[in-house]
């Protein structure tokens, strides 16, 4: 199970120099409010005037799949567990859930972020754990 | 009465065409050969001219390779109307809207409206075609980078919500793969129609679990088009008039954002009320259902969304043997996209058109006076329901 190849662009440059440091940045408005990262607008209030702010590390599990890969010969298809995970500030974030045993996952479980790369030159990918 | 009903004959619209090109695994054509073809067979079909077009509407799929050129390709000039459209799998229907609108306002007599695609090739899987598009970059390329890629992920995470919630099986699920295909064994334009058990969809290897092999759509080759004209012209031409008589749309606006709704209840449950309230028929006068079944789950919250059950016992309904061709709702006559071809929202609206008109052959519905149909973008984002009805459907 690993992450893939990811570079920056001008939209993405302060997430990733936060997920170089071991943080994932949310959205966060004058009022307080959190939103995903790639919001333009606040979730809650729709103010435009958004700044980032890192996310404590803590989520819950909202939903999971898990994707296989086609089996080749006798060997075991790959899989990879795919979560929805709710970050404790309220935003949502899309990414593997590494290390899990998928039939014993449930909605609500509590989870934690860690940082992954492809390969030393390219961007450090936020994925969840079980806490 | 209200809404086209109460329109004069100049300006309320009809479908008075419908073309559709082999479709499948044909290969070496372009999706605007597919496009021209289609139009021209659309255009046959109803008994006009292609010179009668002065409207035309074209959406693309997964391939793009269709634009507004399209009019250049079959020699059209002098047109009144001209656009692209895209809203995902919700196009055909916004374009039928689109269409409808522009008859009901004079804008255009006569709308070609018209999708093709071309994502098969003869040496790579259907799968491919769909699943390895990966963004260096940005924010497309993190969740390309997590593992989050293509649309099989995003509905398995959609219906494991579903299934958390509300109890929600895999074998529920897999009565509405079997039911589909007992349809496409009755539809000779369907892509797979051998028919199967749901032991057959329980051995199918998962995709992206919880959805398997038999949960998601096909993967086609092919174009369709429609020709929208008023209730008045289409009165002396070649086919059955079937009439639009209701429709909407809803883009809920939370992909990627946080939402309660993810998985539970989609926009379908906004468009689907409120095309039947400006059709003037309740969901009771409905005969023949056609759903945008991208996924077999895509189905069964339809189904809760348009209200044919309470939300949350869509999984109970499909297995309760109202499906198929044996049971007592006409749903996905042709199999859909799950069984007969993927051509994003044209197949329900295909199919529609050729149950309101009463040429299903061995499939065919007997009552069809009014027909149902939805279409579904991105991730369960864009919503368009139209009501089609017969000439007995719209008196």
């Amino acid at each position: 199970m690993t992450v893939g190849p990811v570079d920056r662009d001008a939209a993405t440059a302060e997430f990733f120099d936060g997920a170089t440091g071991g943080q994932f940045l949310l959205r966060r408005c004058p009022l307080g409010h959190f939103s995903e990262p790639p919001s333009a607008v606040c979730t809650t209030c729709g103010s435009t005037d958004l700044g980032w702010a890192a996310a404590a590390g803590g989520a819950t599990l909202v939903s999971w799949a898990v994707v296989w890969e086609r089996a080749t010969g006798d060997t075991e298809p790959n899989h990879t567990v795919l979560v929805i995970g709710e970050f404790d500030e309220g935003p949502w974030w899309w990414s593997q859930l590494v290390g899990a045993d998928p039939a014993s996952l449930a909605v609500g479980q509590r989870l934690r972020v860690e940082f992954r790369r492809a390969a030393a030159e390219h961007e450090a990918v936020p994925v969840f754990a079980l806490a | 009465m209200s809404g086209p009903r109460a329109w004069p004959a100049a300006r309320r619209p009809v479908i008075a065409g419908l073309g559709m090109t082999a479709v499948g695994k044909v290969y070496g054509r372009t999706p605007a050969d597919f496009a021209a073809d289609a139009v021209r067979r659309a255009v046959a079909d109803a008994g006009l001219q292609l010179a009668d077009v002065d409207g035309l509407l074209t959406s693309s799929g997964v391939t793009g390779g269709i634009s507004i050129d399209l009019q250049r390709d079959l020699g059209l000039t002098d047109l009144r109307m001209l656009s692209h459209l895209q809203s995902y799998g919700a196009t055909a229907g916004t374009m039928m809207q689109v269409a409808a609108l522009a008859v009901m306002s004079g804008t255009a007599s006569v709308v070609a409206c018209v999708f093709a695609d071309s994502p098969l090739q003869p040496d790579r899987s259907a799968g491919a075609a769909y699943g390895t598009r990966r963004a260096p970059a940005g924010w497309w390329g993190l969740l390309g980078a997590s593992g989050v890629i293509g649309a099989n992920p995003m509905y398995a995470l959609a219906a494991r919500r579903h299934m958390a919630r509300f109890g929600t099986t895999t074998e529920q699920l897999g009565h509405v793969a079997v039911a589909q295909r007992a349809w496409a064994v009755l539809n000779p334009a369907a892509q797979q129609r051998e028919p199967i058990t749901l032991a057959d969809h329980q051995a199918s290897r998962w995709i992206a679990e919880p959805l398997r092999l038999l949960d998601c759509c096909l993967v086609s080759n092919g174009g369709i088009a429609v020709i929208v004209t008023s209730a008045e012209r289409a009165a002396g031409l070649a086919q059955p008039p079937v009439h639009v008589l209701g429709w909407a749309q809803s883009h809920p606006g939370h992909y990627l954002r946080r939402h309660p709704d993810f998985g539970l209840v989609t926009g379908a449950a906004t468009a689907g009320p409120a095309a039947l309230e400006m059709a003037g028929v309740a969901l009771a006068d409905v005969d023949v259902v056609q759903l945008y079944d991208c996924y077999t789950y895509t189905v069964l919250v339809t189904l809760e969304d348009y209200g044919f059950c309470a939300k949350g016992d869509g999984g109970p309904f499909v297995a309760s043997g109202l499906l198929g061709p044996t049971g007592k709702l006409r749903l996905n006559t042709g199999g859909g996209q799950l069984s007969g071809y993927y051509l994003w929202g044209m197949t329900p609206v295909a199919e529609a058109i050729i149950q309101a008109r009463g040429q299903g052959g061995e499939r065919q519905s007997d009552q069809h006076d009014i027909v149902l149909v939805s279409g579904n973008g991105g991730v369960l984002d864009h919503h368009a329901t139209l009501v089609l009805g017969s000439a007995a459907g719209a008196s």
